[in-house]
């Protein structure tokens, strides 16, 4: 967490930038412990303790606008910097519409950087020892099974404890803090035929009490093992059913597209969609970044404005794009969110109800039949100009609502308005400890290649 | 390697204390400790909307402790140069000596230093300028003239966004062999992203130019370069189509297709992968890999190139390494760690992103020699069905399976010898090993292509690459 003497540093640069000559001045200061134990094989293999502190700068001046950042942070050094970021900032081109957000927009509750709860407060106790216990304990135990042996295990036990202090010239004060626990485990095995397949998982939360690692080597070795003996299928349509863990590649160009500086750009497939149905009714996209005690949750942006949660997309109508202060005031239309902070996919069955109990990879597999279930993907694009995409999968062809046999070096193309108009389901099964809350997802009529 | 005082003095240091620090370091049980001080200094400014309204610079200055004992690393670093945090990271990276014993015994897993044969650190940075005592005002005017060529190339221009970032970062190492070595490497970019509107349709695209070098980079010429750059085939694309998806052959163009060698095979051949026995390339060191004829290096020295170095990020000099000779695996990529392991001296691949990173071993700059068969035209002219691809970007590799991805920025179809339709939107994957030994003709135009590539494996890092037009047999293109 944040000392005293360091907000205060933080303060004295506004005072620094003021008196420099800036007419407006935003810092943003951070502060990062992080520790790290891997391992190699399950004995500890390299060990890692960092701290890093750093000040964003944003300078207004004369109606123009720079943005800098330094981690030398002695007084002296602070004071050369930022005379010189004023004078950097001097030399731009006058740009009118770039300023401090509107006061009334500020975050007023966050003022400890506790409020949403995912501060641990035993951070400070957690002990060398234990962190290398965390990270051996919690690796494979076995090097073989039927048909296969393990070639090399990488695992990785990291903690950290974050926190954000946000202020402004007029007079904003926003402070974040978090921490996290996490651990993952990555893995290769050699079938009898010397073939190798790696497999990974991992598992993250912000509070001890809620994080559960045990399993994670586990499921890396099921995934590596699940790969033996992949081949192609015939190119033509399937049905395609993308698990929860890999389904963000799908949402996150449509948050990119609706950014307003891709929109002013002209560089977005969604140029002209607010207030539109663009998408089919059983997709409804919310941000929720408000809700305590679960990761990536944050109550102020950068600019320091209060998030709020809301919907980005309802039943396929565009609801919002996200337009910062300096979007709003080029585009004259009033500032939104700046970003989606924590969006998350709602779940839709095709009846429209909402399903009841769990309803993953498994149930939405047996829902399609047969197609093919996307679990990892390996590169590809989306034209953001165009929303056409091409990605390359991994994953598995099913049939019977069964899994048949590993299918690689396949693709996947179309365009992102056009896969979603197909959309057949969504599931609940997001992983919270993930920024994006993205469930398994299911569509009809998409062109595989292989 | 001679040191100048100048880079004792940036960072407030001696060698007498650097030498305490690393008897520090090795005080918990450790047998190597090396020391990593870095200034970083970096600038941007940014065209939008045909004005330069925005810029700003960065500082990032720390050192980081490594102390290793066999394999086993130890890693902390502090973000001053004060006595007190440089003794306390230190300190914090010691605690790995008293990890369990080294898989390796201690003679064998010993960095080697390589001291008498190690060759000379190059100077491969042609600066004639610094950057950080260079006006930045004085490269507006070439952001504009920049925008100005590029909209009065193609009418259908809508917008612009153009950046000129540069950085000069100052290093010192010292090791726990007495070895002292420093180096100041500038890099500067110009990068742009153009928007075309042509009724009602929108077209994208990418140019940029990067090298380790000074102001006096940016040059009409170069502008010209990339202006041409940005507009270069944009008629095409906005006919081009996805063709039918399946297995084709690939002629890739000389230049930036070289990629695919830092993806589909540099990735492989790096030794921490190697050492771990997860890189499909793994025991195959002097078996062919290629048909004859073939050489892959991977090369710090070329003046100039974004992926050079004088010296890597362990103070051994920068070198150029054949991966691949006449077909055969010859050389995997070292840092100081697997190089220990294999018994060999480092090949000067040992690179981290900055000091917050211990090194890994990382590619340079990346390409494959020239070869026998004539003009890409010539290559061409052999295939009947297959897809020519100028330029490709989104790489991305699978090391234990050796499973490739790119995406083809722009390309044509091939039918009968023949470029026909432009193709987009279109991925290619195959398998690293299995595609470098289906490529059978390899033209003698070898291109190094100086666009601002940037690897991420683990951590960022500039990096070059190039290639002969060459022809692959056999790839899955998806398409419809």
């Amino acid at each position: 967490m944040l000392s005293k003497d360091e907000k205060n540093i933080a303060r004295e640069c506004i005072a620094m930038a003021l008196e420099a000559g800036a007419g407006k001045a935003r810092v943003s200061m951070s502060r990062n412990e992080m520790s790290i134990v891997a391992t190699l094989d399950g004995e500890v293999d390299k060990v890692t303790s960092c701290l890093d502190r750093s000040i964003s700068l944003n300078i207004f001046a004369d109606g123009r606008y720079g943005s800098f950042s330094t981690n030398k942070l002695d007084r002296a050094s602070l004071q050369s910097f930022i005379s010189g970021a004023v004078e950097t900032t001097r030399m731009l081109a006058a740009d009118e519409f770039r300023d401090l957000p509107d006061p009334a927009r500020y975050a007023k509750d966050a003022l400890t950087g506790d409020e949403l709860g995912i501060a641990d407060p035993s951070y400070s106790g957690v002990t060398p020892g234990f962190r290398s216990r965390m990270a051996v304990e919690n690796a494979l135990h076995t090097d073989r099974g039927e048909g296969w042996k393990l070639v090399s295990q990488e695992g990785e036990y990291s903690d950290s404890d974050y926190s954000n202090f946000v202020l402004d010239s007029q007079g904003l004060e926003a402070l974040h803090h978090e921490t996290s626990f996490e651990f993952f485990t990555e893995l290769t095995i050699e079938d009898s035929s010397g073939h190798k397949f790696s497999g990974g998982w991992w598992e993250a939360s912000p509070l001890l009490k809620d994080f559960h690692p045990e399993k994670v080597a586990e499921a890396a070795l099921r995934e590596a093992v699940m790969q033996i003996g992949p081949g192609a299928c015939r190119s033509g349509k399937y049905k395609l059913v993308i698990d929860s863990e890999v389904s963000s590649k799908v949402v996150s160009p449509i948050l990119n597209a609706l950014n307003a500086f891709s929109i002013q750009q002209g560089n977005s497939f969604l140029v002209d969609s607010a207030g539109k149905r663009i998408f089919p009714s059983g997709l409804t996209i919310l941000d929720i970044p408000r809700t305590p005690g679960e990761a990536c949750g944050k109550l102020f942006d950068s600019e320091g404005v209060a998030t709020s949660n809301h919907a980005i997309i309802e039943n396929g109508v565009v609801k919002e794009y996200f337009v910062n202060t300096y979007m709003a005031n080029k585009l004259g239309t009033a500032p939104t969110a700046e970003d989606a902070v924590r969006p998350s996919v709602l779940p839709y069955l095709p009846s429209g109800t909402a399903p009841e109990g769990p309803f993953g990879r498994e149930e939405i597999m047996k829902l399609c039949g047969d197609g093919i279930l996307v679990t990892d993907f390996c590169g590809g694009n989306c034209n953001q100009a165009t929303g056409a995409f091409s990605y390359a999968i991994q994953g598995y062809r099913f049939k019977d609502g069964r899994i048949c046999r590993p299918v690689r070096e396949m693709l996947i193309t179309g365009d992102i308005v056009s896969l979603w108009s197909g959309l057949i389901a969504a599931g609940n099964d997001a992983r919270r400890c993930r920024a994006k809350l993205t469930p398994t997802l299911a569509f009809d009529n998409v062109d595989f290649s292989g | 390697m001679k040191v100048a005082n100048e880079f004792f003095d940036r960072f407030s240091v001696s060698l007498p204390q650097l030498e305490n620090l690393v008897a520090e370091g090795l005080k918990g049980g450790g047998d190597w400790c090396d020391l990593f001080f870095e200034d970083t200094f970096y600038s941007e400014l940014v065209l939008r909307d045909a004005e330069v309204n925005s810029g700003g610079s960065h500082i990032d200055f720390g050192c980081g402790v490594r102390v290793l004992k066999g394999e086993k690393t130890g890693y902390a670093y502090a973000e001053s140069t004060e006595p007190s945090a440089l003794l306390a990271a230190a300190r914090a990276a010691s605690a790995i000596g008293s990890a369990p014993a080294a898989r390796l015994a201690a003679s064998s897993s010993k960095p080697v230093s390589g001291t008498a044969t190690r060759p000379v650190p190059g100077s491969y940075y042609p600066a004639k300028e610094d950057w950080r005592t260079a006006e930045s005002s004085r490269f507006i005017p070439a952001l504009r003239k920049l925008d100005a060529l590029i909209r009065g190339r193609d009418g259908s221009v809508h917008k612009v966004i153009a950046m000129l970032s540069y950085s000069v970062t100052d290093v010192l190492m010292y090791n726990s062999l007495g070895e002292l070595s420093a180096d100041t490497r500038p890099l500067g970019s110009i990068s742009v992203t153009t928007i075309f509107i042509r009724n009602g349709s929108t077209e994208m695209s990418t140019a940029s130019r990067s090298f380790r070098c000074g102001p006096e980079m940016i040059s009409d010429a170069l502008l010209e370069e990339i202006a041409d750059s940005a507009v270069k085939g944009m008629d095409e694309r906005f006919d081009a189509r996805r063709p039918k998806g399946g297995k084709m052959n690939v002629v890739m163009a000389a230049g930036a297709s070289g990629i695919l060698l830092h993806e589909a095979m540099g990735h492989a051949f790096e030794a921490d992968f190697i050492r771990k026995g997860q890189s499909i390339f793994t025991g195959k060191l002097g078996e062919r890999v290629a048909r004859k004829g073939i050489n892959i290096v991977d090369d710090a020295t070329i003046p100039g190139n974004r992926g050079s170095l004088n010296v890597d990020d362990e103070g051994v000099p920068g070198q150029k390494t054949c991966m691949v000779r006449d077909g055969i695996l010859e050389s995997y990529l070292h840092d100081r760690i697997s190089a220990g392991c294999f018994g060999l001296p480092s090949t000067g691949n040992g690179r981290r992103e900055s000091f917050r990173y211990n090194p890994i071993p990382r590619m340079r700059c990346t390409y494959m020699e020239n070869g026998t068969d004539g003009t890409v035209q010539d290559i061409i002219a052999d295939v009947r069905k297959g897809i020519f691809v100028e330029e490709f970007s989104n790489g991305e590799v699978k090391i234990g399976e050796g499973d490739f991805t790119f995406y083809v920025k722009s390309g044509r179809l091939i039918e009968n010898g023949r470029l026909t339709m432009p193709v987009k939107d279109i991925n290619i994957v195959g398998n690293g090993p299995r595609a470098l030994s289906d490529i059978v003709a390899v033209a003698s135009d070898l291109k190094i292509d100086n666009g601002t590539w940037t690897c991420g494996k683990e951590q960022s890092a500039p990096v070059g690459c190039g290639i002969p037009s060459v022809l692959v047999k056999g790839l899955t293109v998806g398409g419809e």
